[in-house]
């Protein structure tokens, strides 16, 4: 208690306080535009962390960071452009419902559920971190590989329309992901002799291409006339309580999930968002309606990626390990501070942790203020006049692709991404799992390949590893869950025959 | 004629005046340094704390710039090709100087640059975890070659001074190891942590600051560092080893030398900062300044000796 009052003392103070609130603007601000992701904002901000106190400077951080997670959903929603790859999931049901004319109140769901994910994740985090980092250290490379192939059974639950059309979109996306070095090697690989193929095909510019560019190549192909006029609401509506009940049991598995994906280091809001919203498909109240607007598939997605901001600290602040691109950024500042991250951190300076659980707290509430207040800005987007915001979403979105790393390459990735994108799109492949296929590509091929020289060339020692075994099993479960579910309800049906005569 | 020769003075006196003008304004412009990897790295970090003395001492404004991608390759060559004009420069690691150029085809060389400074001078250190079963480097060594193959060495990229330094290792005492590669340092560290990796070679501010949950085996300098007094240096252990975690400023070659004179000079003073020097104390790194002339004969030998290792371990391509 005595320490929590010292963290207390630590955050309630002005420069902390101010930090709070602009960090977390400005990570709604750098999700929202498509490309400028978590890993852009930390960079943009991370001279200034420098000459700033200790606590300033990490409430600055992590408001960025768990704002620009949040921030992804209501492009996703308004424009279906995920803001960040984090939320490509959102888009899925977020963006029907806009075309209903509900943007107003897929924003209130997105932005309830981003909330109770993140809060969710930071009492976790106050609760279990030393022994959370613990457990996660029982996940070496073959671990790593099976939760891998376990994610991918989200390229099936994600797809709509025909199936072989998604599974091709997601071999698609596992290829593109083989661009450049072989990290096990150090060879390279389909570069065709270009020297800036070598850096390999970025996440970030692919994905604003596919969806960003895309959008607007399919906007400007279609005959302007003929569209229905939508009724939009502008702001922001909270969905009622009475729509929360049943989707309660949905919500803590997502909240869940996230927080478990959050504390392996080098998975994160991306694949935790997919694999909620898979677990969504299978088992959501609303399952069946999935994919046409269905709020069961917001909530899912975004209390599972943001569950993972606050455990993603977990890694960071417990080993020393970041989990991602960002919190790698945020241990770099913390360095500069004087801070050394380990378990030494939760000993020594305690009141530093427990600084950083109540900053993530209270981003967590700026973040739902800031959300619901800028809803009645971003909604009003969807009455700017067209032509006029695609113009600003291809200028955003390459200024996007470009700012992550500096590299000129990145920039015709994404404009070929979006002429793919548009091609795909036009010949009905959904984009989801070709996004869920280059998220995981690298981690499935190179935990496999780590995997065979720890055990020395053997695949069956992967099988010896419980926890390993124990995934591939729910593997192999959530594959046959059509078949079983199927062989269920004729079971059902027939003892209920039975009983009728 | 009074015209004419009343026009040449002219001319001569704005040249004139237009070379010393250059002299003093350099820099008239913001300077971009490029940093081959991703904001918050090692040589990230080292190169912004730098930026602001160093640009004080300038009398301009610097500008890092983080352009990642290839193992460093990418930023490397994107320096090497940028104007030479002394605005772009790049604060360039080890790695891709030094060992990548013999990995594969690159756009540039040692000899595509001008050399301004050394900024830094990690020493390195072969670290294992705290309940690790050896002590000494002796200990590991002796058992490795009992056991060939069966230690694992985690490498956080093929071809990188860790894992030069590992194959140094292996060659000059004859034991062997299973290498490893993982993508970065952050997942080796963690593979160290979870049981997959025996021992892999970080720098001397990762030792300081987890210090809590590895040790290190064997320093890998020449000396003991001057930082690190009590840590016994792999030639105290009988395999003399020297791999230094180095990086420096570089410019595209050919450029103006009053831009290269006030560069140098921005960075040796820079680097006599005291907030420079407060910050290395703390990571414990040693400070390493070298001029221009000193860096590059230093940058062409280690190119040679990372040439031979990788040439003998069968890396090279």
């Amino acid at each position: 208690m005595e320490l929590f009052s010292l963290g207390l003392e630590h955050v309630l103070t002005l420069p902390a306080l101010v930090s709070i609130i602009v960090g977390t603007i400005l990570g709604v601000a750098v999700g929202v535009l498509p490309g400028l992701g978590s890993v852009v904002g930390i960079t943009m901000i991370l001279p200034f962390t420098f000459s700033m106190g200790q606590i300033p400077a990490l409430a600055l951080m992590l408001g960025v960071y768990c704002g620009s997670v949040y921030g992804g959903s209501i492009s996703a929603i308004v424009i279906n452009t995920p803001g960040t790859p984090q939320a490509a999931a959102t888009a899925l049901d977020g963006y029907p419902m806009a075309q209903r004319g509900e943007a107003d109140l897929a924003i209130g769901w997105a932005t309830m559920a981003s909330t109770i994910g993140g809060l969710f994740s930071v009492v976790v985090l106050i609760i279990a971190a030393p022994q959370l980092a613990a457990f996660s250290l029982n996940f070496t490379s073959i671990e790593y590989f099976a939760l891998g192939v376990f994610a991918l059974i989200c390229i099936a639950n994600v797809s709509r329309g025909a199936m072989s059309k998604g599974l091709l979109a997601g071999a698609i996306g596992l290829f593109l992901a083989t661009v450049g070095v072989d990290h096990v090697t150090g060879d390279m690989r389909f570069t065709f002799g270009s020297f800036e193929m070598t850096a390999g095909i970025s996440l970030i510019p692919a994905i604003v291409g596919l969806f960003a560019l895309s959008e607007v190549f399919i906007r400007a192909s279609e005959s302007t006339r003929v569209k229905a006029v939508i009724a939009h609401k502008v702001g922001f509506r909270l969905p009622p309580l009475s729509a929360w009940k049943p989707r309660l049991w949905l919500l803590l598995k997502s909240c869940t999930i996230g927080s478990f994906i959050g504390t392996l280091p080098g998975t994160g809001a991306a694949t935790s968002s997919f694999i909620a919203y898979s677990e969504a498909k299978r088992s959501a109240p609303n399952r069946d309606k999935l994919g046409t607007g269905e709020p069961d598939g917001i909530v899912a997605a975004e209390s599972a990626n943001n569950a993972v901001t606050g455990s993603a600290m977990v890694p960071t602040l417990a080993l020393g390990i970041p989990g991602d691109p960002v919190t790698a950024v945020m241990l770099g500042s913390f360095i500069v501070h004087g801070l050394a991250p380990g378990p030494r951190l939760f000993t020594e300076h305690l009141d530093l942790v427990y600084a950083v659980f109540l900053i993530l707290v209270a981003v967590n509430l700026v973040m739902f203020v800031v959300g619901a207040l800028g809803a009645q800005i971003f909604t009003r987007a969807l009455k700017v006049p067209e032509p006029l915001l695609m113009t600003m979403v291809v200028v955003i979105a390459l200024i996007g692709a470009y700012g992550v790393r500096g590299n000129a390459l990145d920039l015709a990735t994404a404009f070929i991404a979006g002429v793919g994108g548009f091609v795909l799109r036009k010949a009905g492949f959904p984009l989801a799992p070709l996004v869920i296929g280059m998220v995981l590509s690298q981690m499935i091929e190179n935990s496999l390949r780590q995997g065979l020289l720890l055990t020395r060339g053997s695949f069956l020692a992967f099988f010896e590893r419980p926890i390993a075994l124990s995934l591939f099993i729910l593997t192999a479960l959530m594959l046959a869950w059509p078949i079983i579910r199927w062989l269920r309800d004729r079971n059902r049906e027939a003892r209920n025959d039975i009983k009728n005569t | 004629m009074t015209i004419i020769k009343t026009v040449f003075a002219g001319i001569v006196g704005t040249l004139g005046l237009g070379t010393a003008a250059l002299a003093q304004d350099f820099p008239a412009k913001p300077v971009t340094i490029i940093v081959p990897f991703s904001a918050g790295g090692g040589t990230d970090i080292t190169t912004r704390t730098l930026a602001g003395p160093m640009a004080e001492a300038l009398g301009g404004e610097i500008v890092v710039k983080n352009t990642d991608g290839a193992g460093g390759t990418i930023g490397t060559a994107e320096t090497a090709r940028a104007k030479p004009d002394g605005y772009t420069i790049g604060m360039m690691p080890v790695g891709p100087m030094t060992t990548q150029p013999h990995l594969r085809e690159l756009p540039y060389s040692p000899d595509s640059f001008d050399y301004i400074c050394q900024a830094y001078s990690a020493p390195s250190s072969l670290v294992v975890r705290q309940d690790s079963q050896f002590q000494t480097l002796e200990e590991m060594l002796a058992y490795a070659k009992e056991n060939p193959g069966e230690l694992n060495y985690g490498v956080q990229a093929v071809g990188s001074i860790p894992h030069v330094a590992g194959l140094g290792l292996a060659s000059a005492s004859g034991a062997e190891f299973t290498f490893i590669p993982y993508k970065g340092s952050a997942p080796t560290f963690k593979a160290m942590l979870d049981g997959s990796i025996d021992m892999f070679v970080a720098h001397i501010s990762f030792l300081t600051q987890n210090s809590d949950q590895v040790r290190s085996l064997a320093m890998l300098t020449s000396e003991r560092v001057s930082t690190a007094e009590d840590l016994p240096t792999a030639a105290d252990q009988g395999v003399p080893m020297n791999f230094p975690i180095w990086g420096g400023i570089v410019a595209p070659k050919g450029i103006p030398a009053e831009a290269k004179a006030a560069l140098e000079k921005a960075c040796e003073e820079g680097m006599n900062s005291e907030a420079f020097q407060a910050r290395m104390a703390e990571l414990r790194m040693p400070i390493a300044f070298m001029g221009g002339d000193e860096f590059q004969a230093f940058v062409q030998s280690e190119f040679e000796k990372n040439d031979k290792l990788l040439t003998e371990a069968g890396i090279k391509k």
